[in-house]
């Protein structure tokens, strides 16, 4: 491996760049942030959610008359009472926000769905006066079943003769109701595997992990005359209106959703929810504003997680060590209502031209799954990444050089805005002292507690798009900026207000930022696939500019005057595909006689362009590395397979690592500013997940000898692997 | 949550008495001290006891004087209250001194949190987490009549002492204090017992419903442990799935009596491997009057676990828990 090149350098900036700390900061830490459940409306009233304890039943009747008779409720709703299409829930061919798609799919999923699916399914609501009333009177409920025969497992459910949750079979149904997988050819993998010296194969195996955001969700909906407000927990604002308005048969100016603060979504709050159409059923039936609560336990089961997978992965390699040919088959397990693709990446980050690709989404009986901080990456990234690992150890050579010779680099047919995968992972190398560090034998050490080191390296989209921002200045040199975006914990108001002060070169507290209601604020593309700060960002840039403009040309507003600027651009790159890159490199303890895996160093290296604002730039990556080191070690939702109930719902049964399981994880940026996105900035926030599955197990394998092909990699299957 | 009805108890009298009026009355009953178990258990409609299914009268124990504190009698005798917080318990110099099990044990158990609030009767008396009771299932421990368990996800279920349900005592200071030899103070309708460790705690063959003696109106009020034997030295070790807040996979509770580096007599007690805490006699014997070398600490823990009959989904629980005593007996021996 060759000393790394000093990365280039970029111009600093005035605002942007520097460590500032939110500026909502105070209110959150106060207490004086209003979250969803914090809304007090007069008169309103407490819903709660009947839901299914079935994992597949026909619902025949549904006796709500003793919920009825119990004082103080107002509105009880069922499939019989109400029939919503929940269309934004079934997301036909995992295409989100396709009216077209929506319209023609054959999978239409309902605010109560008449057969259930999953348990956890919601069946009925009732708002009452209060919470109390409101659950005793769920209770009150009677609902007579004919409970189905179920499937969990994805290969059983393309078995012939599976329980079928669908007409159509349980391979769910792309865009244009076409039961196909994805995937596909690119290059001669047949020739490829021809010239392979060698061919390896293996079966790696992933599990469902929710979100696990720490606010559940929920909704407060009230209506003025023919008009919804809804206050509600999303990623997304603008989204979140127009899947409301189209499934409730109202024009978007018809819906305000508000969102000012909530406590995380990590892709479990994307769009709309069935909530959010329950909440607004019960307000209009009962003539009273509604809110509705899921428990910690109904959100888990109710929303969605991570899809689990079931990967067969093949390589060819040359003798030199080049990959030559990659085929993967896999099962992705998508619960009963398809909500995202279930697609998977990783491959991409190899430069082998002849790739197969065959990815079944497949309809089970278990909870949904749905987008989850970068929905394919992570489980996608774990199979390749440890096959590559094996492959390089066969082959003779220290991983990171493998990769260096066998990772994608840009061509004349696929062009890059930049690249620096390659300095991602030398710098990575570099900081974390691979050299001496990781061990060109596994298992090397003689006692008990072994070390090793594993690395993994990435890249992951950061495309530019559209989006809007208005920006206005007064007569007292104030400026108002207004943009349709949530904060979901990446700290979105505070980098518009950044981006703003910066173009407009006025300090940031000049700017007051107007965000998280749908009526008040132009449209922005939502807190999901990390675009808010690429794509609202350069609509704030653009607006700036163009005031700017203005205040060159007619001067600063005077007394009550104003200026107002708007800018919905729709940027392109030319052609060009425009990522961000990464390595991160771990190392750990195991103790083999125990099963205890404890990290011990652990470096992550990230190229997400210009960092706006380091602090939760930082922290970002580092929360991102957290949950993918619980992914690799602990969450799993167990269901048991003779009656189809889950067992691990919650913190505790999909043991969440806890403070105490946090490694000191070091963070390092390499800025760039490729010309796109406000200043130079790509994604973060999904990008810091992706690797710590692959690099943790990497670093086991290189630790222990064991090479562990499911995830999670709990101390009992080591424990089983070891013995 | 279903409704109930408050009753504050002033004293372990009012307390049994409010307790059997209640039960007479045909209404069940919980008590309530930290509550910080027993409200999840109320919110999620699971038994908090399994004849009597979900309590509609609680008889609030906290108001009670006297019972939080740790004492020493005159015989060296350590005096632990039920209502003694499991953070009370962990700063407390004494125990941490002389009864160390003890508050290596009480420092393992939940969070900081939990620990604030959680009190000794309420630990040593808490319900499983097995997944299937926790969950609502109709299991033997809510008043049904079969275990899920046995031919399901039993990943986290007893190797010892199981059948016919096969839950793993979720307490961290039971083995502690059945390993020290503590004694259970109850108080009840008939007049206040004494119960030692080996008697407190109920298999499930004895009776699956329950996990422990204690009747309807019966009161856990504290814990005596006697004064160590001088040389004695004690420690708890815990395996657990994450490195704080859950129950343990495998854990060993301690306690060797040394005269030099001979090892007088020993007692070891596991958890998180039975439906009660499991004391190992076999293991234990092999330590009596032995010097304790790496070899040793290892044949004692391959005893430990001879008696082990694993479940489908559990073996891995044999081979962590004979290294978990092997490590803590040989750890102990090393300890100045």
């Amino acid at each position: 491996m060759s000393p790394r090149q000093s990365p280039p350098q970029i111009a600093p900036l005035n605002t942007v760049g520097h460590n500032v700390p939110r500026i909502d900061a105070l209110e959150r830490v106060t207490g004086r942030a209003t979250y969803t459940r914090d809304v007090r409306l007069p008169g309103m009233l407490y819903a709660r959610v009947l839901t299914s304890p079935h994992p597949h039943a026909r619902i025949l009747s549904i006796d709500v008359s003793q919920a009825r008779a119990l004082p103080g409720v107002r509105a009880i709703i069922t499939h019989e009472t109400h029939e919503v299409v929940y269309g934004s829930g079934s997301i036909a061919g995992g295409v989100q926000y396709s009216d077209a798609a929506k319209d023609i799919t054959l999978h239409r999923r309902y605010m109560f769905d008449n057969p259930v699916r999953n348990v956890g399914e919601p069946v009925a609501a009732v708002a009452a006066v209060d919470r109390h009333v409101a659950e005793e009177a769920i209770r009150l409920i009677t609902v007579e079943y004919e409970e189905l025969p179920f499937v969990l497992d994805v290969e059983e459910a393309l078995a012939p003769g599976a329980p079928q949750i669908w007409p159509e079979g349980n391979l769910a149904l792309n865009g244009r109701n076409e039961a196909r997988p994805s995937g596909g050819r690119q290059g001669d993998p047949e020739a490829g595997f021809a010239a392979a010296a060698r061919v390896f194969e293996g079966r790696y195996t992933t599990a469902f992990a929710q979100d696990a955001q720490l606010e559940p969700r929920s909704a407060l909906a009230h209506w003025e005359g023919d008009k919804l407000i809804l206050h509600t927990p999303t990623q997304g604002i603008s989204n979140c209106r127009h899947d409301n308005a189209k499934d409730l048969g109202l024009e978007d100016h018809q819906v305000q959703v508000i969102c000012h603060y909530m406590g995380g979504g990590f892709g479990d709050k994307n769009g709309s929810y069935y909530f959010d159409l329950i909440a607004a059923t019960l307000s209009k039936e009962a003539g009273a504003p509604v809110l509705v609560e899921l428990s910690r336990k109904e959100d888990w089961l109710g929303t969605h997680g991570r899809w689990s997978t079931v990967q067969d992965l093949r390589v060819g390699v040359a003798a030199d060590g080049t990959v030559t040919a990659i085929e993967l088959r896999a099962l992705s397990g998508m619960g009963p209502y398809l909500r995202r693709s279930g697609g998977l990446s990783g491959i991409d980050a190899y430069a082998c031209p002849n790739v197969d690709r065959t990815i079944y989404p497949v309809h089970t009986n278990r909870a949904v799954a749905g987008n989850f901080r970068a929905p394919s990456e992570p489980q996608g990234y774990f199979p390749i990444q440890s096959m590559m690992d094996d492959i390089a150890y066969a082959v003779g050579q220290d991983p990171v050089d493998f990769a260096l010779r066998n990772m994608r680099r840009p061509t004349e047919q696929v062009r890059f805005t930049n690249y620096s995968m390659e300095e991602c992972i030398r710098t990575g190398a570099e900081l974390f002292d691979w050299g001496s560090r990781w061990r060109s034998t596994p298992a090397a050490d003689a006692g008990p507690v072994k070390r090793g080191a594993g690395f993994s390296f990435m890249m992951f989209r950061s495309g530019v798009g559209p989006s809007s921002a208005i920006l206005r200045v007064d007569g007292e040199g104030l400026y108002t900026l207004y943009v349709g975006v949530t904060d979901i914990g990446p700290g979105a108001k505070t980098t518009m207000a950044l981006i703003a002060a910066e173009e407009l070169g006025v300090p940031l507290g000049r700017v007051e930022v107007v965000w998280g209601d749908s009526d008040r604020c132009p449209y922005s593309v939502g807190e999901s696939g990390s675009r808010t700060t690429i794509m609202t960002g350069y609509a704030v840039v653009e607006a700036a500019r163009d005031l700017k403009r203005q205040i060159a040309e007619r001067g600063m507003p005077a007394g009550d005057g104003v200026l107002i600027a708007s800018a919905t651009p729709n940027p392109s790159t030319e052609g060009k595909q425009r990522l961000c890159f990464g390595a991160h490199f771990v190392e750990m303890e195991v103790d083999v006689e125990l099963g205890h895996v404890r990290i011990t160093k652990y470096v992550a290296v990230h190229e997400s362009g210009r960092i706006l604002n380091p602090l939760p730039a930082r922290d970002q990556i580092r929360g991102a590395v957290l949950q993918g080191i619980g992914m690799a070690l602990h969450e799993d939702l167990l269901y048991d397979a003779r009656n189809g109930q889950p067992l691990t719902a919650g913190y505790y049964g999909a043991r969440h690592i806890t403070h105490l399981d946090a490694p000191q994880i070091e963070v390092a940026f390499i800025e760039t500013d490729d010309g796109y996105g406000p200043f130079g900035a790509k994604t973060v926030g999904e990008a810091g997940i992706i690797l710590s599955p692959s690099a943790v197990a990497n670093a086991i394998y290189n630790a222990t000898g064991l090479r562990m092909h499911d995830l999670p990699i709990t101390r009992s299957r080591l424990l089983e692997a070891l013995a | 949550m279903r409704a109930f009805v408050n009753r504050n108890a002033r004293s372990v009298e009012e307390a049994v008495a409010l307790a059997r009026e209640a039960t007479l009355a045909g209404r069940s009953v919980a008590f309530a001290a930290g509550g910080s178990d027993l409200l999840q258990l109320m919110k999620d409609h699971i038994p908090s006891r399994a004849e009597a299914g979900e309590p509609d009268v609680l008889v609030n124990l906290k108001g009670i004087a006297g019972l939080d504190r740790i004492e020493s009698a005159g015989d060296g005798t350590l005096r632990i209250g039920g209502l003694v917080t499991l953070s009370a318990l962990v700063g407390n110099a004494l125990v941490r001194e002389r009864f160390t099990a003890l508050a290596e044990a009480a420092e393992t158990v939940a969070t900081p949190q939990i620990r604030n609030v959680g009190t000794v009767a309420g630990n040593v008396a808490q319900r499983p987490w097995c997944w299937y009771f926790r969950n609502g299932f109709p299991c033997f421990k809510a008043g049904g009549d079969r275990c899920f368990s046995a031919g399901g996800e039993n990943q986290l279920h007893a190797i010892f002492g199981g059948g016919p349900s096969y839950i793993v005592h979720p307490s961290d200071l039971a083995p502690a204090l059945v390993a020290l030899g503590a004694r259970f103070r109850v108080a009840g309708p008939e007049r206040e017992r004494v119960v030692s460790g080996g008697d407190f705690f109920v298999l499930p063959r004895q009776d699956a419903l329950r996990e422990n003696v204690l009747a309807d109106a019966d009161v856990l009020i504290g814990v005596d442990v006697p004064a160590p034997a001088a040389g004695t030295r004690s420690a708890y070790h815990k395996v657990m799935d994450r490195e704080a807040w859950t129950h343990a996979l495998a854990s060993a509770a301690v306690v060797m009596v040394m005269d030099g580096d001979v090892c007088r007599s020993a007692s070891i007690v596991l958890g998180g491997v039975a439906p009660i805490p499991w004391r190992v006699p076999e293991a234990e014997a092999l330590l009596a009057g032995e010097r304790v070398t790496a070899e040793l600490a290892r044949e004692v823990g391959t005893a430990a676990v001879a008696g082990a009959r694993p479940l489908a989904k559990n073996a891995y629980k044999v081979p962590l828990t004979r290294r978990v005593v092997e490590r803590t007996v040989l750890a102990l021996a090393a300890r100045a």
